[in-house]
């Protein structure tokens, strides 16, 4: 398998405070990761140098082999790294099927073959059955689906989950893990998921990093990661 | 089960159109003298409409320049008359306007939307580029004719060996700006119904999202801009050539702002609402300025005001909902 992604040193600050510290990080084509943290350990913050949605202070981002630290949100979304935010961003008054037809619309022509791609998009994230509806009456659940659909759609290669299993029923939730395993497994994506769901975590069986005061603590697998004094002290509270 | 919301909301729109477009051919008919004169240009305030409607409705940016794109065609085609030479040819002062109005609003488009000047600042930029074009139109007198205005004769459509044919009379000039207006308007319509429409409405809904999935939002907003100005061009066009006077308040601040009423009040989301909004509105504030000069103004704004208290998307939205309770089958929702 080959990298698709290979942090190096990534730091941000935002003027006195320091949010990501020396985080350097690589994953392999069609792999899935998680990482966790108390709130306020950046997360969020190292899945917005990845998209592009802030600017490193330090350090470098490759992906597939490109040099992409100071790329735009724009341009590496055409190159296939794509992000779901913590709330889900999609088209509320429009309807699924627009939705995807949207994000498929946006990287290649209408026809017959975008068509295909829209059923097939809508069958992997479970909405087959509802096109029609407006994605504003979808549930908290649905409608976290229906942006990996989006994501789907416009040619994601490397996708960056922030927190996709929130407000989610334990049914929703355990359907997510089979999503995101399905997507890595069978369509060869590469995946960083965000959580607090630490069940979620667990069903996903895809190696950990945890983050906590902006700088990694640990990682490695979810039962080596949940055993670590220091991971239960902070993360964990007990 | 494929763009069905799409259809709902397009087909009905083309059956309107229909009737509209041959009751339109048929008035000449039961109908001479001063209303067949009027007509054509409440039809080019239509089409000035139709330029809002593809901007505000389809991509969901309020302008208050549409004034500005308006006047720079209609001089554009008073310039190109006078110069009396091949351009004054209907055909070319009809591609002149067009360009005279994308390229007013494409080059402030693009320096402001790939500037990331959004919403309500953009809105005030538009409002100073009516201002700036009334200004400019009365500074500039020696070519425009300041105040003064500019008079500009009815051309003759030149058909080569065919002969050719002068809209100097009313008959003429009515169909011609008919088959102006609806031919811009199927081809807006069609515009809006392939690829481009559907990412002007994806940046109408959220553009954050698009821009995440990789699509460049500002260039779509100026390309939606320019062709808006292109379209208010053209009416300004046919504006000069059927009235045969243009004077600077054209492009002025408070003419820019009728637009924004007519469109209001015909429904934003339909390019055929706005359109109707456009000759219904400036039609009825003609009568009533003459039936009721001190009142018509009043009348015009409480209009405008329940429009946006009780019916959002106009006339246009209205007629919808009203389709919707006679057609809707048991149990199907709202």
């Amino acid at each position: 398998m080959s990298e698709v992604l290979r942090v190096e040193g990534l730091t941000k600050k935002f003027r006195g405070i320091t949010a990501n510290e020396d985080i350097s990080f690589t994953m392999e084509a069609g792999s899935v990761r998680s990482i966790i943290g108390p709130n306020g350990a950046g997360k969020t913050t190292f899945l917005s140098m990845l998209s592009g949605h802030h600017r490193p202070t330090s350090g470098s981002i490759l992906y597939e082999g490109e040099d992409i630290t100071r790329m735009s949100v724009v341009k590496r979304a055409r190159r296939g790294l794509l992000r779901k935010f913590q709330t889900p961003a999609v088209f509320d008054e429009l309807s699924v099927w627009q939705n995807i037809e949207l994000a498929v619309l946006a990287h290649q022509a209408a026809g017959p073959r975008a068509n295909a791609r829209i059923i097939e998009v809508l069958e992997t994230i479970r909405l087959s059955d509802k096109p029609d509806a407006l994605a504003r009456f979808l549930s908290h659940g649905q409608r976290q689906w229906l942006e990996i659909g989006i994501l789907l759609g416009a040619g994601a290669r490397l996708m960056l989950l922030d927190e996709p299993t929130a407000g989610m029923t334990s049914g929703e939730t355990t359907a997510t893990v089979d999503l995101i395993r399905q997507l890595a497994d069978d369509h060869q994506r590469s995946i960083i998921v965000i959580e607090h769901d630490i069940n979620f975590i667990r069903d996903l069986k895809a190696p950990v990093m945890v983050l906590n005061l902006g700088r990694i603590l640990t990682e490695g697998d979810f039962e080596d990661v949940s055993r670590d004094p220091r991971v239960r002290d902070v993360y964990l509270g007990h | 089960m494929n763009n069905s919301i799409m259809q709902r909301l397009t087909r009905p729109d083309l059956l309107a159109f229909g009737v509209l477009f041959i009751a339109a051919i048929l008035i000449p008919l039961f109908t001479q003298g001063y209303l067949l004169y009027v007509l054509p240009e409440y039809y080019a305030y239509g089409l000035l409409a139709l330029s809002l409607g593809l901007l505000w409705g389809q991509v969901g940016i309020l302008s208050f320049g549409q004034a500005a794109f308006f006047v720079a065609g209609a001089y554009a085609t008073g310039i190109a008359l006078q110069s009396e030479s091949w351009i004054a040819s209907v055909p070319v002062l009809l591609v002149l306007s067009a360009l005279a109005g994308f390229l007013v609003a494409l080059i402030p488009g693009y320096f402001l939307f790939t500037g990331g000047v959004r919403a309500t600042y953009f809105v005030l930029v538009t409002l100073a580029l009516s201002i700036l074009a009334e200004r400019l139109a009365v500074n500039y007198s020696d070519i425009t004719g300041g105040w003064n205005g500019m008079f500009v004769t009815r051309p003759e459509f030149d058909f080569g060996t065919l002969g050719s044919l002068s809209l100097y009379g009313d008959i003429p000039m009515y169909y011609f700006v008919l088959l102006i207006l609806s031919s811009v308007f199927l081809t807006v319509r069609g515009l809006c119904q392939r690829r481009f429409g559907r990412m002007l409405i994806g940046v109408r809904e959220n553009e954050d999202r698009m821009l995440a999935m990789g699509v460049d939002s500002a260039h779509i907003k100026t390309l939606a801009f320019g062709l808006s100005g292109a379209v208010a061009g053209l009416a300004g066009s046919v504006f000069a050539m059927h009235t045969g006077f243009v004077s600077p308040s054209l492009g002025g601040v408070l003419f820019s702002t009728e637009v924004v009423v007519w469109v209001a009040i015909g429904g934003r989301l339909s390019l055929l609402g706005a359109i109707v909004g456009g000759i219904l509105v400036a039609g009825l504030s003609n009568y009533l300025s003459a039936a009721l000069p001190d009142y018509w103004r009043l009348i015009q704004g409480l209009i405008f005001i329940a429009v946006i208290v009780f019916f959002k998307r106009g006339l246009a939205g209205a007629l919808d909902d009203l389709r919707g309770l006679v057609s809707r089958k048991p149990g199907e929702a709202t």
